[in-house]
């Protein structure tokens, strides 16, 4: 018998669709979270704080953009 | 030039205006979001995602090969039939368009043919193993995915930023939203491209100019990607309006949480070849994103609106794709058929075109 659908493919596309769209808009939502409250410490001269807030936001920033080009290259794999 | 070969060009040529009208009536799942959240100006967003529907239909060609083998028989599919279904689709397209409303040039597409070769050739030419696997179970779940995540992006995205200021936040989600507003548009030209390239490498297939199984050849692939570029560079006003303000009242943060949705599950599908609908998906992106904040943000007369059209969309292609080959058939099966229903169709799309024109106003950058 013949299976109706590809449970497998379906179940990896729902898995990777849920992963990557929680996973962008979380982490963009992570350095933008970063990037104002490095400028709200900053102003509020609390230089330790806007330091690690600068951090978190440079590294959710280039975990984005990593996020994309891994998406580029998973589609251009194949 | 043979009679098969006329047949051929008038195929092709009309496959290519199906791409045109799916990127002036998709362009919304695009840019939708991003006008409405003004990340970008109206003209430059139409731009940006006609450029990127281009070079997205060059990444992939995994939906061709389901359009083209999962969904009718394709060794007994002629070019009239392929004819019938895009005049089914495209006939689809252009009432939905008239309406504002943003349902599925896949559906249309793929409701067209089946319904052109069913009404030629008879149930036995029907894959429905693959339009239920490939076409109609992704159809459900892939807006409801969409949805999920739209609202699940959009929660934690609040509970990260929702106590900060919300100007700087505001600006730093339009940012976003110009990357996930191209991602999506390359996406859309991932997946809504290569239907096309499907549809003309079935009716070489049918002509005997081109091996069953094989890729589209490079003109095939150039010319579909064009054809939707340029159908995207004209925007479709009227559908961008109903995305973009008209389901919920959008703000950067739940465009972007929306478009980011909807990027991933059409990438993610266009990898394992499911032809899913671009603006099934975004538009539960738009809703998830919208529930997510507030149920009752969401519009739910205008989506019911939508879903309607998505229901109807397969059996009304399919009916329409029926009845013009059966119209064709009235002048035999050479090329009489297909050049009358062209006339007639040329002249009936110029006028319903100039009329909607005149009617259209573009939105507002607000």
């Amino acid at each position: 018998m013949i299976a109706l659908v590809d449970t497998e493919a379906l179940g990896e596309t729902v898995l990777a669709a849920i992963v990557a769209g929680v996973a962008v808009t979380l982490v963009f939502s992570i350095a933008i979270m970063g990037a104002a409250r490095f400028a709200e410490e900053s102003r509020g001269g609390r230089p330790v704080a806007a330091a690690a807030f600068a951090v978190v936001a440079a590294a959710a920033g280039v975990l984005f953009v990593a996020l994309i080009v891994f998406g580029l290259v998973v589609m251009t794999s194949k | 030039m043979s009679e098969g070969d006329l047949i051929l060009y008038i195929v092709v040529a009309t496959a290519l205006v199906f791409d045109f009208t799916n990127g002036f009536h998709d362009t919304a799942n695009a840019v939708a979001t991003s006008i409405s959240t003004r990340a970008i100006p109206p003209r430059i967003a139409v731009a940006y995602a006609a450029v990127l529907n281009f070079a997205g239909a060059f990444i992939s060609l995994e939906v061709a090969a389901t359009v083209a083998e999962d969904v009718v028989e394709a060794g007994a599919i002629t070019t009239t039939i392929v004819f019938a279904g895009l005049i089914g689709a495209i006939t689809w397209n252009l009432i939905t368009w008239y309406f504002g409303l943003p349902s599925s040039s896949s559906h249309a597409l793929i409701g067209g043919i089946v319904g052109s070769t069913l009404v030629a050739v008879g149930w036995d030419a029907i894959l429905g193993d693959g339009i239920v696997g490939e076409v109609l179970i992704p159809a459900v779940v892939a807006p409801v995915v969409a949805f999920a995540v739209g609202a699940v992006g959009i929660t934690l995205a609040y509970r990260l930023v929702g106590s900060l200021r919300p100007g700087p936040v505001s600006r730093g989600f339009r940012l976003g939203q110009i990357i996930s507003g191209g991602m999506l548009a390359l996406a859309h030209g991932t997946n809504d491209a290569q239907k096309t390239m499907g549809v003309i490498a079935l009716a070489l297939v049918a002509n005997g100019n081109l091996a069953a199984g094989a890729d589209p050849p490079l003109w095939v692939i150039v010319s579909a990607a064009a054809a939707i570029a340029l159908g995207t560079y004209s925007g479709g006003w009227r559908i961008i309006r109903t995305m973009g303000t008209r389901v919920i009242k959008m703000d950067p943060a739940q465009g972007f949480a929306a478009e980011g949705a909807g990027s991933a599950v059409i990438l993610a599908s266009s990898h394992f070849g499911f032809p899913l609908s671009t603006t099934q998906v975004i538009s539960g992106g738009i809703m998830g994103a919208g529930a997510g904040k507030r149920v009752s943000a969401v519009r739910w007369g205008v989506a019911g609106n939508i879903v309607t059209a998505w229901i109807l969309t397969l059996p009304a292609a399919a009916a329409i794709g029926g009845a013009t080959y059966g119209i064709t058939r009235l002048f035999g099966t050479g090329a009489v058929g297909p050049v009358v229903v062209t006339a007639l169709g040329v002249a009936l799309v110029a006028l319903t075109f100039a009329r909607r024109v005149r009617q259209g106003v573009p939105v507002p950058a607000r």
